[in-house]
């Protein structure tokens, strides 16, 4: 059994792809499709530097194999901005320094966009609680609990 | 060498059939969150995988007093069910969103500790865990399904189908103790149910996860309490029998000498919270 064409939207936009048995979803966004702001970080569902969101929900691209997502719906980071322009979450974690080296950073915006679309406004455990499975060494965590704060009371205050 | 085929059954008849035909050739996987980490890092790699994603065996039901929980059920679905608290606390011990979300009730029972911590919850509920072969089924105590570190009594053919557990019908509780607050492998997890009369336990189940080479139940320390009046004397013999019939094991994350001393702490901790 060789590759296989697999159907899903990707990011609103239905796609086919080709892909050889258990790729995973990472690789088939970094190498086949470019779409590389979803990162390859410890391939062991550890770090959360590769999170996407299948059907609205967060889940590790590094073990989900293309497969698995036939007849999905999957959101990277590059679907979050609308029109060519910043994302609100986008702008406070920009705003408040919830950026250093950024790697991090499109797995976290994944897991707050799905955090504030199931609560618009979380209690400060609820967004810990929502990010433990999301590594960042640069920040302590602080300017991102705080950029989602602030994105919460924007988003719910246009 | 890669994966030369990944099949993706749409019927738990259909997987069981696979498996009859390919045999233990084929690595079958539900959440991905074990299997993959090991294929990413070449430390596996299957020549045949199945997954099990599309068998259709995520769901709970409730009859007769049971919860029925089928084995690719998300541990995320059962942190949303709220028939039985103590396992929303157990599913929530495992891993961070992400990893819940994909992870499942049946994949977590293959976790090699100290990992697997949801299973703590499942022993402490006496749950009775259902393997399905192409020619027939059978049903099995949890307790009874693990023999070994990583091994178990499932035998070639056989997949693990569903859970079924009892409503408890005592005080339950859960305490899981790492070295960060969450998304983190245990030093030790303590889940525990008291059916009480009173200050008199008529029934105690006590099990521990990151304690020895499987999740296993403390049958000495139930012993003690079985019959007993819940006082602070009885609490602390069966921690001090529940330490020694533990049998950790040193790791990256804690070293047997504490995880032994930390079996004692929660163990008393997880009967005061139960009792209380």
């Amino acid at each position: 059994m060789g590759s296989k064409i697999v159907n899903f939207t990707l990011n609103g936009r239905e796609i086919d792809v080709m892909v050889k048995p258990l790729t995973t979803l990472q690789k088939l966004l970094r190498e086949q499709l470019s779409y590389t702001a979803t990162k390859e970080g410890c391939k062991q569902g550890g770090c959360g530097s590769c999170t996407v969101l299948v059907n609205g929900e967060p889940m590790m691209s590094c073990l989900l194999p293309v497969e698995d997502v036939e007849g999905q719906t999957v959101m990277t980071l590059e679907g979050l901005g609308v029109n060519g322009s910043l994302h609100t979450l986008q702008e406070v974690f920009f705003e408040n320094y919830a950026v250093q080296c950024g790697y991090c950073t499109p797995g976290m915006l994944m897991v707050s966009n799905a955090l504030l679309n199931h609560n618009p406004s979380p209690k400060r455990d609820e967004i810990v609680e929502a990010l433990t499975g999301n590594f960042c060494r640069c920040t302590g965590y602080e300017p991102i609990i705080q950029a989602i704060q602030i994105a919460a009371q924007r988003l719910s205050n246009p | 060498m890669s994966t030369s085929a990944y099949f993706l059954p749409g019927s738990l008849e259909k997987a069981t059939s696979l498996l009859a035909e390919h045999g233990p050739t084929l690595l079958v996987m539900a959440g991905g969150t074990i299997a993959m980490p090991l294929i990413n890092e070449g430390i596996s790699s299957p020549e045949k995988v199945m997954g099990l994603r599309r068998t259709g065996m995520n769901y709970i039901s409730r009859s007769d007093g049971h919860l029925t929980i089928g084995a690719t059920t998300t541990l995320t679905q059962m942190i949303h069910q709220d028939e039985i608290p103590v396992l929303q606390e157990a599913a929530r011990a495992v891993g961070g969103w992400a990893i819940r979300n994909m992870g499942t009730v049946g994949g977590n029972l293959f976790a090699p500790p100290p990992a697997g911590d949801f299973a703590a919850g499942l022993l402490a509920l006496d749950a009775q865990v259902k393997l399905v072969h192409r020619k027939g089924e059978r049903w099995l105590p949890l307790s009874e399904f693990y023999s070994g570190f990583m091994v178990t009594a499932l035998q070639s053919g056989e997949l693990v189908a569903e859970l079924r557990v009892q409503l408890p019908k005592g005080k339950t509780s859960f305490i899981k103790f790492g070295r960060k607050h969450s998304n983190t492998p245990a030093v030790v997890t303590v889940a525990a149910q008291l059916v009480m009369d009173n200050k008199r336990i008529l029934e105690a189940r006590l099990a521990l996860n990151a304690a020895g080479p499987y999740p296993m139940r403390m049958k000495k320390a139930e012993q003690i309490l079985k019959g007993s009046t819940l006082d602070a004397a009885v609490i602390g013999e069966a921690a001090q029998v529940a330490m020694d019939e533990s049998e950790p094991f040193t790791d990256g994350i804690a070293s047997e000498w504490y995880r032994r001393k930390m079996v004692q702490v929660f163990v008393r901790r997880a009967l005061e919270k139960a009792g209380g």
